[in-house]
């Protein structure tokens, strides 16, 4: 029944698709894409019934569900995998069509419906001709679905437990909400591109209508990115149990390189906007921004990488490539047909002037991007030139990536103040001495608790002087209406990330660990607190054996537990106690339990909590737009 | 004026802090910062819990506390897992940072001269 329906609802949904892009009438794009969005809700709950009615008969949900699998998990499972993510993903491009139609739509063209139907029918031509979260199963493994079919009315097969989901994907609420923000900001990247080709196409480039479309549609899924990057690096610390939030794997790197190219071009358009430059500039990064996404869906579904998240394999990577051929190919051709508009862009008057700095941040930014890009791929690179492999690992970006961040840092420390002339830096420095000075004596005063390096003394000086300005500047000016809330969001933004800093160089400065055997109700000592061990209680629930292990330091009593899940060959996964400060945590992972004595990994991680408050106050940019209606 | 002399002995007093106190890493924190634990997907064996990881970190510890020389430790892991070990690409294979490197300069090149700097 669900198996039916879902595939031919994909069937209808792509001809109306095919109808919508030869269309020309107003009203019936402003029907056909309601419909399709309407479609593309129903198929979203059609799924979510058949996980939650455990309809095994259907091969996804045979593969990456159970019956035992606990409710909140199930309704995760549909994104869970590679065929259900891209009906997500269809889901949110839908939803992103009908908002771009309503509120962004050039009035006198009907090229952009077309760009974006474009882009819609390539994805869900994926799920009609090559592979289906509704496809049938007609072959059973032992345990899921080994064979499907996507064409409707075929004899079906059911299995009756289902495989179930990757444990990993089943053991932190997180999971329930990482992924749809990931792919919201993902997937609002096309916005953007659908904006800058469609209204450079029809050339009506007179005006710069084109930038700020592109930099209202860019800001909602960067909001997006930053919060579902935020949430994935929260998920890893939390449940994965390694004390880390971030490893530089390919997934991550891939949804780094968008954040970091959209947020050069909230730089950039800015400049655009007042000063008519960087023209040619903006519109590649509009481009790159929307073919990184592509890239990074191909990098990771399609099994090229080894990688955490590469949990699914399909034939979506030729597929992928194509596409990014095709968007790349209308892009430059669009692009070529503008190079008259493009050579009217102004030259940079003043390189200490707001343009000035606003040339060094894209340039720091997209460097960036490009040094992640290359790291991601280098293994790659690598193994088909020499045939062997390498692992490009931290140490790699700490390298490259970091000191381009630090300088990026060191420039938002000017961002508060910019005028389209040049930087007076005794006008400035005169302006800014008391907060300076008072900057750096808090700076001294904090590295004498420190472990010194100078990596460490460089970025807390930046953070320390940029929160001190930015804060001193929002208790001065934030009330008094100065009509630019784009400012604001930059400036709650960059406070943000000024917190963010110091929570990171923290964390990666002064962290240790050190290991512990001990038994029951026995206690121990770590950064002067004493520890007591209770005796492990073991659990039994439908999907997982849990062991727990009671810790108690002399206010709270914390559980580490050792998670072994039932449908999973895998080792067993070790989530951590967490005793929480404002400046460090004190994270406890069992290692191994042998009868009742037990090996634990005790670390002292500092700044976590500053890096979350930081990376919240980033999220929280978007306040300054309400208040003028400004989306 | 004055208080920018404050800002100067202030700067001055921060770039000594870590030669006045320096931090220390141990040889074998930054090893087993460095080693790919083989069975773990992507953790090197200092982030990895696993029993793997941790007889190889036993291993090295051996190693440093024979005083074994960077390459010979570099060598010695090589030889048994393949460059892949090594998650600090930078030892082995120099031409990872040259890519990135030139290819950056040559875009900031490109940017500066030939967009945007006045005629």
């Amino acid at each position: 029944m669900i198996y039916n329906t879902g595939i031919i609802f994909s069937w209808i949904s792509f001809s109306l698709l095919i109808i919508l892009f030869f269309n020309k009438k107003n009203l019936y794009t402003e029907i056909l894409v309601r419909v399709n969005l309407f479609i593309q809700v129903l198929l979203f709950c059609l799924l979510e019934v058949g996980l939650f009615l455990n309809d095994f008969s259907l091969s996804y949900i045979a593969n990456f569900s159970a019956k035992s699998t606990p409710p909140l998990y199930k309704f995760a499972s549909l994104w869970g995998s590679l065929d259900g993510s891209i009906l997500l993903w269809n889901l949110c491009l839908s939803l992103f069509m009908y908002f771009y139609l309503k509120f962004y739509k050039d009035p006198s063209s009907n090229i952009d419906v077309k760009i974006f139907t474009l882009i819609m029918i390539f994805f869900v031509g994926y799920t009609v001709f090559s592979s289906s979260p509704f496809a049938g199963c007609i072959e059973l493994a032992t345990v899921g679905c080994s064979s499907s079919t996507i064409l409707p009315f075929a004899d079906l097969v059911t299995s009756n437990i289902g495989r179930g989901p990757n444990p990993l994907l089943q053991n932190h609420p997180l999971m329930a909400i990482h992924p749809p923000m990931l792919y919201i900001g993902y997937v609002g990247m096309t916005m953007p591109f659908v904006a800058a080709t469609s209204r450079l196409y029809s050339k009506k480039e007179d005006s710069n209508s084109w930038i700020e479309v592109a930099e209202k549609t860019t800001y909602i899924p960067w909001l997006f990115l930053t919060i579902g990057i935020t949430l994935g690096a929260a998920w890893s610390y939390e449940v994965l149990g390694w004390g880390g939030y971030w490893a530089w794997d390919p997934v991550e790197n891939v949804s780094f390189i968008p954040w970091l190219l959209a947020t050069a071009f909230l730089h950039s358009s800015k400049i655009q906007k007042t000063q008519n430059t960087l023209l040619n500039w903006n519109y590649i990064l509009v481009g790159l921004m929307f073919l990184s996404t592509i890239f990074g869906t191909f990098i990771t579904r399609s099994g090229v990488l080894i990688s955490v998240h590469a949990f699914s394999n399909g034939n979506i990577g030729t597929y992928l490539l194509f596409g990014m051929l095709l968007f790349g190919l209308i892009f430059i051709v669009i692009g070529s047909r503008n190079i008259e508009y493009f050579s009217k862009s102004k030259k940079i008057d003043n390189w200490f002037g707001k343009s000035g700095f606003f040339v060094y941040n894209n340039i720091f930014l997209f460097s960036s991007a490009l040094v992640v890009f290359i790291g991601t791929i280098f293994p790659l690179i690598y193994e088909t030139l020499y045939s062997r492999q390498i692992t490009v690992g931290r140490a790699y970006y700490d390298i490259l990536v970091g000191p381009l961040l630090l300088i990026l840092l060191g420039l938002m420390i000017f961002s508060v103040k910019l005028s389209i002339r040049n930087l007076n830096i005794r006008k400035w420095l005169n302006e800014y001495i008391i907060l300076l000075n008072t900057a750096l004596i808090v700076t001294i005063f904090s590295l004498f608790l420190l472990n010194n390096s100078y990596s460490l003394i460089i970025t807390v000086s930046f953070s320390f002087i940029l929160i001190f300005i930015t804060v001193n500047n929002l208790y001065k000016n934030f009330r008094v209406p100065k009509g630019n809330s784009s400012y604001w969001t930059g400036q709650i933004a960059h406070l943000g990330i000024g917190i963010f800093a110091l929570g990171i160089i923290l964390n990666v400065s002064q962290s240790y660990s050190t290991e512990k055997e001990l038994s029951s109700f026995e206690e121990f000592n770590f950064n002067n607190e004493t520890y007591f061990v209770y005796d492990a209680i073991e659990e039994s629930l439908p999907e997982k054996n849990v062991i727990k292990l009671p810790i108690s330091d002399t206010e709270h009593t914390k559980y580490t537990s050792l998670n072994i899940f039932k449908n999973s060959s895998q080792q067993a996964i070790s989530s951590p106690a967490v005793f929480r400060s404002i400046i460090n945590d004190i994270y406890i992972t069992v290692k191994f339990i042998d009868e009742d004595s037990y090996k634990l990994i005790v670390r002292n991680n500092y700044g976590v909590l500053i890096m979350w408050i930081g990376l919240l106050i980033t999220s929280l940019s978007f306040l300054p737009r309400l208040r003028k209606n400004e989306v | 004026m004055k208080s920018r002399y404050i800002t100067f002995a202030l700067i001055i007093i921060i770039l000594l802090m870590p030669l006045l106190f320096p931090s220390s890493e141990s040889r074998l924190e930054t090893w087993s910062k460095a080693l790919l634990c083989p069975v773990c997907q992507g953790e090197t064996i200092y982030d990895s819990p696993s029993e793997y990881a941790d007889d190889m970190r036993s291993i090295l510890e051996k190693q440093i506390d024979d005083g074994l020389t960077d390459s010979e430790i570099n060598e010695f892991w090589v030889n048994r897992y393949g460059e892949r070990i090594i998650t600090n690409p930078i030892t082995n294979n120099l031409e990872i940072l040259l890519l990135p490197l030139s290819i950056v300069l040559i875009f900031i090149s490109i940017f500066i001269r030939k967009l945007y700097v006045k005629k």
